[in-house]
């Protein structure tokens, strides 16, 4: 982790926010966005391990909370957690491969719409899942697996890039 | 580096299960504090200020430009068919203008009726641009560009297009957050306008879909109110400035307990096509 690295991933993240909540919210289907800090979580998760899923997930999170969420913590909680299942993978799966991590993103992305809804309104007394399916998670998770197929290549390229010039680094002080 | 330096860097890594668990640890703290405090406010509202609402500002600016653009292009060909008709229009127009230059004196008498109207105008109001919605799906709030900066503080009304639109429930230096009305944790004391029967509505996201909202707890013995009506935030709630409408009475049934009376309110405010708002800058507790 040097301060390269911590630099990109952070603009990464604000960028990814500052989309989402303008952006796509204009272009949205149906009243529903894509979920972009999920994607750039369980990406990263799946790229660089479950460390830095879980430390992504957390800042991601916290964005949220801190912009959106009526009390800190409750986002960073959900995406941290998956961002570290997410990073557990990474040791099984190789990331060049576009369609699995698209497929975990998806999933991501439907475990933390469900999550969301079991905290959020089934808590208290919103018992309709069938619509909730429907219009929100199901969309949601749609869109994002749209994104996330054009938007993984990039943090992937990325993370490349500043991997090789890590490696360059080091080696010139072998 | 130097050997001595890399093996202390390595003394300091952390095993991923470790930093999840004190991380964790951290949340489930922080939403305990922050459920019943606001104690973190100040720092992160400043960080949030610095580094991510001048580019949602900006970002929604060029947005709004190109779109504008576009629109404009794309509607030329139609603005010269629509002249055609518009010429129509203004011979229709000038005829009704006479009947309506009439009606406007029954409208100054009515106002003077409903005090609650003339009110509602003397009410200091202050502009804002809308430049961030949720992240989320779930709720409908927003974020605009005015803060406390401004004169803005937590808890004054937000109205647009003479309706409600909602609360702010957190300030920075140069935005706010705006939750709405028709957001499914939102609840607002409201009274029917013609009865002054007060009811509660609430926000639904099953409803919210179909472009409505609800209400529930309307005592209505009389049976007075009827579909259509108009429903305004009643004198009794804490938060918002009473008088302002909210909507109209789309439907209205008996509850089970013969009580009480809910329905759906079809909402003032076009909450899908919403870009400017205005925010009350008097806050209820201080207000008249």
């Amino acid at each position: 982790m040097n301060i390269r690295r911590v630099i990109i991933n952070f603009i990464f993240i604000v960028a990814s926010f500052v989309l989402q909540t303008t952006v796509f919210r204009a272009l949205d289907f149906g009243g529903v966005a894509p979920n972009l800090l999920m994607i750039f979580t369980a990406s990263f998760g799946f790229i660089k391990g479950d460390k830095a899923g879980l430390l992504s997930g957390f800042f991601c999170g916290l964005l949220i909370d801190i912009f959106f969420g009526s009390f800190l913590g409750l986002y960073a909680l959900i995406y941290m957690y998956l961002g570290f299942l997410i990073g557990k993978l990474h040791d099984i799966f190789y990331s060049q491969n576009v369609a699995i991590p698209i497929c975990f993103i998806t999933i991501g992305d439907f475990v933390y719409g469900f999550i969301c809804y079991v905290i959020l309104f089934l808590f208290r007394n919103r018992f309709n899942i069938s619509f909730y399916m429907m219009k929100v998670i199901i969309p949601e998770v749609v869109y994002t697996a749209l994104v996330a197929i054009f938007y993984y290549p990039i943090i992937l390229y990325v993370n490349n890039k500043i991997d090789d010039r890590e490696q360059r680094s080091a080696k010139k002080f072998v | 580096m130097s050997p001595i330096i890399k093996r202390r860097g390595e003394e300091f890594t952390l095993p991923s299960k470790y930093l999840l668990f004190i991380l964790t640890v951290l949340c489930t703290a922080l939403i305990l504090i922050t459920f019943k405090t606001n104690l973190f406010a100040g720092p992160l509202n400043s960080f949030s200020g610095i580094f991510v609402v001048p580019f949602q500002k900006g970002i929604t600016k060029v947005g709004t430009h190109i779109k504008d653009t576009t629109d404009r292009l794309a509607s030329i060909s139609k603005l010269l068919d629509e002249n055609e008709k518009l010429k129509e229009e203004i011979a229709e127009l000038t005829e009704k203008n006479a009947y309506l230059e009439q009606d406007k004196y029954k409208l100054t008498e009515l106002q003077k009726l409903y005090e609650i109207d003339s009110e509602y105008d003397n009410y200091h109001k202050v502009g804002a641009n809308i430049i961030a919605k949720d992240a989320g799906n779930w709720y409908y709030c927003f974020v605009i560009d005015k803060g406390s900066d401004d004169g803005l503080m937590v808890d004054m009304n937000v109205i647009a297009g003479g309706g409600l639109v909602g609360i702010i429930t957190d300030v920075g230096p140069d935005w706010a957050k705006v939750e709405s009305i028709i957001a499914d944790n939102e609840a607002v004391s409201a009274m029917v306008l013609s009865s002054s029967d007060n009811m509660m509505v609430t926000g639904d996201l099953e409803k919210y879909k179909t472009g409505l909202i609800s209400f529930s707890k309307l005592v209505d013995d009389a049976d007075k109110v009827r579909v259509g009506d108009k429903v305004v935030t009643s004198n009794i709630s804490n938060k918002y400035v009473p008088g302002i409408l909210i909507g109209y009475i789309n439907e209205i049934a008996d509850d089970s307990n013969n009580l009480t009376k809910s329905g759906t309110i079809t909402p003032k405010v076009d909450f899908a096509h919403m870009n400017q708002v205005l925010v009350i800058t008097e806050l209820k507790q201080k207000a008249k």
